[in-house]
């Protein structure tokens, strides 16, 4: 019988250590019809040793990253949006980023032209390393293009339309923070496509006494729709200013009745069930505890790490890689987060500063898969709530932009088919949107005067997030990859303009 | 018409006025029975097995008809229920049934309608639908019997087997469910057998669990000395005095902070350029000036000793509504003229609190409304005032339930051309920075509200479209093309009172703020008809005044779903947030400085933001946690479980160990530190080597009596482990381990 995680969580009750409690967290997934299928079609797929080990990590921009002042074209070809197009439309406010500071890079998917990156994102006096600008040469780094949440794909005239299908609430922070974690734009949904994806690999996790010792999700950003499974949850801890080994330790229990003490504070985890508030709070208590015995460790990165949030948070991450072996764990899925990307004002300094935090962190954390000599295990990627408007908001020395949608994306990796870019192709041909404003612009939403440049997505999240999932293992057949991603039937997976992986 | 003035005071409450001035001449406030009965599902005769059948049209449900074996799956069935003690309008919404398989998953069929049976006074029928209304897991497999109850006003019924498909499985054979047929059910029993007698039992509001339930739901903790208070004149009289308190406490007055320069560097009105090396002066102008610390300071001095709790309480659920942060608001002394428009209107009209707000310049700042013209519109406090304040992104009835369309799905509240439209309505206004009572030259002023800027000219003063219903007032706001000088002044002033009109009288703005409000002081997840009954006060007071909030506060914290002794309901409570945590520790064991008996300086805001809430730096306009979240791995509503995580539950652990066993030590910042006062339990714990009357103590005080026996018995042993000639280190024991367990967690 498939049971449901309160059922062992219930039966372990406080007393059953971490293996046990992970057997049972195996047996449960194992032994459903699904995943018996994924077992019998995909054999050893995670079993072998250290070559097996793959990660995904994500790191959110929130509050909607400004894709439009991140990914801009340097060449001056009329018939794709240029430099000048680009400019007309943010230059006046004083939004518009000097052509000659951007960071060039050449695009085969658009004929070799040239694109530029936010100056942010090479090196930076002061900082550390060089970011991540070089990994684009290196083939490392792509750019996924007008990525964005939708329930079908959806054309200019379609979106205008009202009997066809938009995702629901659109350009609300919550709403597309959900629909961008969940995989899920036509409908609220209670797991993100992290955590489901969780649910479906789990499974297939060699059974104990080999299982893995913590779960495969794990947050460094606090609880997240992302990680949230039907079946499995995340671990979500502080980062690296906190070691692995204090990092769930709970402290005390030495002095004069410790011993006492820490029987009963485990008993009491098992007590007054009928409550749901208190069996909740009881049930994350407990996985805290159980992960906290596997996460005695003291051994560091090798690479230096920027004292930025996103560094701190990354270099947590990279310091749990190193320990895959001993955590035995052969997949695993991290969430980060830089916040503060709201830019309704004062975007030129903000954005530069998160960009910056950004690359600095992520250049760290390649390089230091590099030193741990996992590169082509772990793939990096970005998602933001939505792009922001072409038109910007205000002027002068605080200006700002307004909430849009279609938006650039990053993946990072030894496996990643970098230097270029990918996405379904615009109105344009391209995967690059055209950075025209109203009826005029064919990837705009609006024709009429309110209309702000706001990108119509050609390429939807769960097109994105399933080639990264792919990547992961997850087993193609229909059943499986619609549990996962359950709208993806809406949308053309082969594409080899998604190719982004290899 | 709309009266755009409303008198939030009322005469019944200067009656009340009149009492609490001379409150030795109370001695009680006759306060009814808190407890509510506890709803009785019937069974079939001599099994725990529901009695039900299909549901007639006609609603006469007689309890003579023979009960199905088991009903299919999106049927619609019947039930029966005795022991209800219904308030006038109580309805079906009022009912919340939950069935859960023999995965132990837990679904909830919706409540179709309640009608007394024809045949047997006090008992009711409910009809329900067959058919899971969360959708977190899907169906359940319709192979065997379900066990199901039901919940009314926080109290959750006995158990009984319905079948659901079929009849028998697993859960067929499961113990603890026990027929009650009506024949075992003697409906002649007063449902509340004390309720007439409370009154004359004795002296003052006698009900510890329900007082100790209602202070933490008003206040930040139970205190001894609250406690007695409340005892003495009721809850009623209680919250007339509470909502005529001055605030801040007189102890406590809000800081007086200066307004500085935006750039601290600057020598006149900054803190001068940084020194090196360092100096003291320096940090303290820095952290006094251009950090949240002197907020925080004076927030949690208020909260851990003041006597304006409720005012307080109000306050803080309300600056989580109408959030601004210190991430993005430079000075203290602008969060501080913030905090005091929304606590001088938080027991005003909802209408003032939303103007007060709106031309709010921390506000104005925080979401750009200081810096949209109509030029260079901005739609940040459009959007955010829509969502998040007011209305809410979906239609809703009055109970807080979502409105359907005629296929079925939620009707967005707006769009983007509406957000478009309020944008305009939003425009022109800016700073006072010459001319107000605060403005000055070289600092800007972030103290007085915002002015119109140049007669208006920043106003858009095209025509903008506003919400449509039935009766909304100003739908549209014609242009005023051309217009210059006092008529262009005027019609920019009127805009903006007439869309604040209109968001203001929206049908949501109840029902929206009403459930928020209620998730803060009470329960995650309300019933519908406890959100109807808080969102009709919200509607109309009694006085046909809207968006009184003392009527809203009363309403909340004097509903039958929230009083009573104890709450049964597997889905009451909340988690307490860390803010409250730990003040209800402090208070309900004592707290002082560290190292001395004196008072603590309330420097404590770093043992919050351990655990994902730091105080007035909220990570983003929608707060520390957001109203609609859902607990992972469940489909329980639980807003505050956003914040617990396995990290920060040991760090809840973390916390309670450094505040038992250790303090929050003096530092520069923290002059006289914090730390628990064991004094009292100390001596409890002396006075009884059994160690039962701590626990007991500990019982009332932080758990109002709900300690369950296995708990009670755990933690007396863990007590008496240590020797009774220790008596402080035993109720120290006794105190982590109550503090830290999910019972206490949890604030049911």
């Amino acid at each position: 019988m498939n049971e449901s995680r309160r059922d062992f969580l219930k039966k372990s009750g406080c007393a059953l250590g971490m293996a046990a409690i992970a057997t049972q967290m195996h047996h449960l997934g194992a032994m459903s019809a699904l995943a018996q299928r994924s077992i019998s079609r995909q054999g050893s797929l995670l079993s072998g040793a250290d070559e097996g080990y793959k990660a995904l990590v994500l790191v959110f921009f929130a509050g909607g990253n400004d894709g439009n002042n991140m990914v801009i074209p340097i060449h001056n070809d009329a018939s794709v949006s240029n430099y000048a197009a680009y400019s007309a439309a943010r230059n006046t406010q004083g939004l518009a980023i000097p052509q000659a500071s951007l960071l060039p890079i050449s695009v085969p998917a658009i004929g070799g032209l040239s694109y530029g990156l936010h100056p942010s994102l090479g090196p930076v006096s002061g900082q550390p390393n060089n970011g991540i600008y070089g990994l684009w040469a290196l083939g490392k780094l792509a750019v996924v293009s007008n990525v964005g949440t939708l329930v079908r794909p959806l054309t200019k005239a379609q979106y205008q339309n009202a009997s066809y299908q938009k995702p629901s609430q659109l350009f609300s922070h919550s709403d597309q923070i959900a629909q961008s974690q969940t995989a899920v734009a036509n409908t609220e949904s209670f797991t993100g496509w992290g955590g489901r994806l969780s649910d479906r690999m789990t499974p297939l996790q060699p059974p104990a006494p080999n299982d893995p010792l913590i779960p495969m999700i794990t947050s460094i950003a606090g609880s997240q729709l992302f990680t949230s499974g039907q079946t499995t949850l995340p671990m979500a801890i502080a980062d690296s200013g906190t070691s692995l080994a204090n990092v769930l330790n709970p402290a005390g229990f030495t002095n004069t009745g410790g011993a006492a003490r820490k029987v009963s504070f485990d008993q009491l985890r098992g007590y007054d069930w009928d409550s749901n508030y208190i069996r909740a709070a009881s049930d994350v208590t407990n996985l805290a505890l159980q992960a906290n015995n596997a996460l005695q460790s003291t051994s560091e990165v090798t690479v230096s790490f920027p004292n930025t949030s996103i560094g701190r948070q990354l270099k947590q991450a990279a310091r749990i890689i190193k320990e895959r072996a001993d955590l035995r764990v052969q997949r695993q899925i991290f969430f980060c987060q830089v916040g503060g990307f709201d830019t309704h004002s004062n975007q030129l300094n903000t954005q530069s500063n998160l960009l910056t935090q950004f690359s600095q962190g992520v250049r760290a954390f390649y390089d230091e898969m590099g030193v741990q000599g996992v590169s082509d295990n772990v793939t990096l990627f970005t998602m933001s709530d939505f792009a922001r408007t072409l038109n910007p908001a205000g002027s002068g020395a605080t200006v700002g932009t307004d909430h849009a949608w279609g938006n650039h994306m990053f993946v990072i990796g030894g496996s990643v088919q970098g230097g270029n870019f990918y996405g379904m192709p615009t109105a344009n041909g391209t995967p690059f949107p055209t950075l025209t404003i109203g009826a005029a612009g064919p990837d705009d939403t609006d024709s009429n005067s309110t209309a702000r440049g706001r990108w119509i997505p050609t390429t939807s999240v769960e097109q994105y997030a399933s080639i990264l999932a792919k990547w992961y293992g997850l087993p193609q057949d229909a059943p499986t990859l619609a549990s996962v991603f359950p709208n993806i039937g809406n949308f053309d997976t082969a594409s080899g303009a998604l190719n982004f992986l290899l | 018409m709309f009266s755009l003035r409303r008198g939030p005071v009322n005469f019944l409450w200067l009656a009340t006025v009149l009492f609490t001035v001379a409150p030795l001449l109370i001695t009680a406030q006759v306060d009814p029975d808190p407890n509510s009965p506890t709803p009785v599902l019937i069974s079939i005769e001599g099994a725990p097995r529901l009695l039900t059948y299909q549901a007639l049209k006609s609603r006469k449900h007689s309890l003579a008809r023979p009960s199905l074996d088991f009903i299919r799956p999106s049927g619609l069935a019947v039930m029966f229920v005795a022991n209800l003690d219904l308030m006038e309008g109580e309805d079906a919404g009022a009912f919340r049934i939950y069935a859960r398989d023999e995965k132990g998953r837990t679904y909830r069929f919706p409540v179709v309608d309640l009608a007394p049976t024809p045949d047997q006074p006090g008992v009711y029928a409910i009809t329900f639908r067959v058919k899971d209304e969360i959708g977190y897991w899907p169906e359940p497999i319709a192979r065997g019997d379900l066990v199901v109850r039901l919940s009314w006003r926080g109290l959750s019924s006995n158990e009984l087997l319905l079948g659901y498909g079929s009849k028998g499985g697993r859960l067929s054979t499961e113990k603890n469910l026990k027929s009650s047929s009506l024949n075992d059910f003697h409906a002649s029993e007063s449902p509340s057998p004390d309720r007439a007698t409370s009154a004359l039992a004795g002296i003052g509001y006698r009900r510890s669990g329900d007082r100790r339930r209602f202070l933490e739901q008003a206040t930040f903790g139970p205190t001894l000395e609250l406690d007695a208070r409340v005892r003495r004149l009721g809850l009623r009289v209680w919250l007339g005095e509470q909502f005529n308190k001055p605030y801040p406490s007189a102890a406590y007055p809000y800081p007086n902070i200066s307004l500085k320069s935006t750039n601290t560097d600057d020598i006149a009105l900054g803190c001068g350029p940084a020194p090196v090396p360092t100096t003291l002066e320096y940090r303290i102008c820095i952290r006094d000036h251009y950090s949240m610390y002197p907020v925080q300071k004076w927030f949690f001095s208020e909260a851990l000793y003041g006597d304006a709790q409720l005012r307080h309480r109000v306050a803080w659920a309300l600056s989580q509504i109408w959030v601004i942060s210190g991430i993005d608001t430079q000075q203290s002394s602008w969060m501080l003229a913030y905090h005091k428009a929304l606590s001088q209107n938080a027991f005003g009209n909802y209408r003032d609190l939303m103007k007060a707000m709106t031309l709010n310049p921390g506000m104005g700042n925080y979401l750009d409304m200081a810096r949209s013209t109509r030029n260079n519109p901005n739609e940040n406090y459009p959007r955010e005032v829509l969502q998040l304040f007011t209305v809410g992104r979906f239609e809703l009835n009055q109970d807080g339930t979502l409105k359907f369309d005629a296929i079925n799905n939620p009707i967005p509240s707006y769009d983007q051309e509406t957000v478009n439209n309020f944008t305009k309505a939003f425009t022109g206004w800016t700073l006072c920075n010459t001319g107000c009572p605060s403005s000055a030259t070289g600092i800007q002023n972030y103290k007085d509200p915002m002015i119109l800027t140049n007669q208006g000219s920043n106003h858009d003063l095209t025509a903008k479209t506003l919400f449509t219903y039935p009766g909304a007032p100003f739908a549209n706001i014609p242009a005023c093309t051309g217009c210059t000088g006092t008529a262009r002044d005027t019609y920019a002033r009127n805009s903006l009172e007439q869309t604040l009109d209109n968001i203001f009288h929206h049908p949501n703005v109840g029902p929206f703020v009403s459930k928020i409000l209620i998730q803060h002081l009470v329960t995650s997840d309300p019933t519908p008809a406890y959100v109807s009954r808080v969102a009709g006060k919200f509607n109309d007071n009694g006085y046909s005044v809207r968006g009184d909030l003392q009527a809203v506060v009363r309403a909340i914290l004097l509903d039958p779903e929230a009083r009573g002794d104890v709450k049964t309901d597997p889905n009451f409570g909340k988690l307490r947030e860390p803010v409250q945590l730990l003040t209800n520790l402090a208070r309900q064991v004592g707290i002082k400085g560290a190292n001395a008996s004196g008072l603590s300086d309330g420097v404590v805001v770093g043992q919050t933001t351990n655990l994902g809430q730091n105080a007035f730096n909220s990570p983003s306009v929608f707060n520390y946690y957001p109203p609609d979240n859902v607990i992972p791995g469940t489909a329980l509503l639980g807003p505050e479980f956003k914040l617990l995580t396995t990290g920060t539950s040991i760090g809840r652990a973390n916390f309670v160990n450094t505040m038992v066993f250790s303090q929050i030590g003096i530092s520069e910042n923290s002059p006289l530190g914090t730390s628990l006062d064991f004094a009292e339990l100390q001596g409890i714990a002396a006075s009884d080597t059994t160690s039962s009357l701590l626990v007991d103590a500990l019982n009332t005080r932080m758990l109002h009596g709900t300690m369950s026996a296995s708990v009670r018995s755990s933690i007396l042993t863990a007590v008496n482990a240590i020797p009774s000639s220790n008596p402080l280190q035993r109720a120290k024991q006794a105190v982590y381990l109550v503090a830290t367990s999910s019972q206490y967690q949890v604030q049911r």
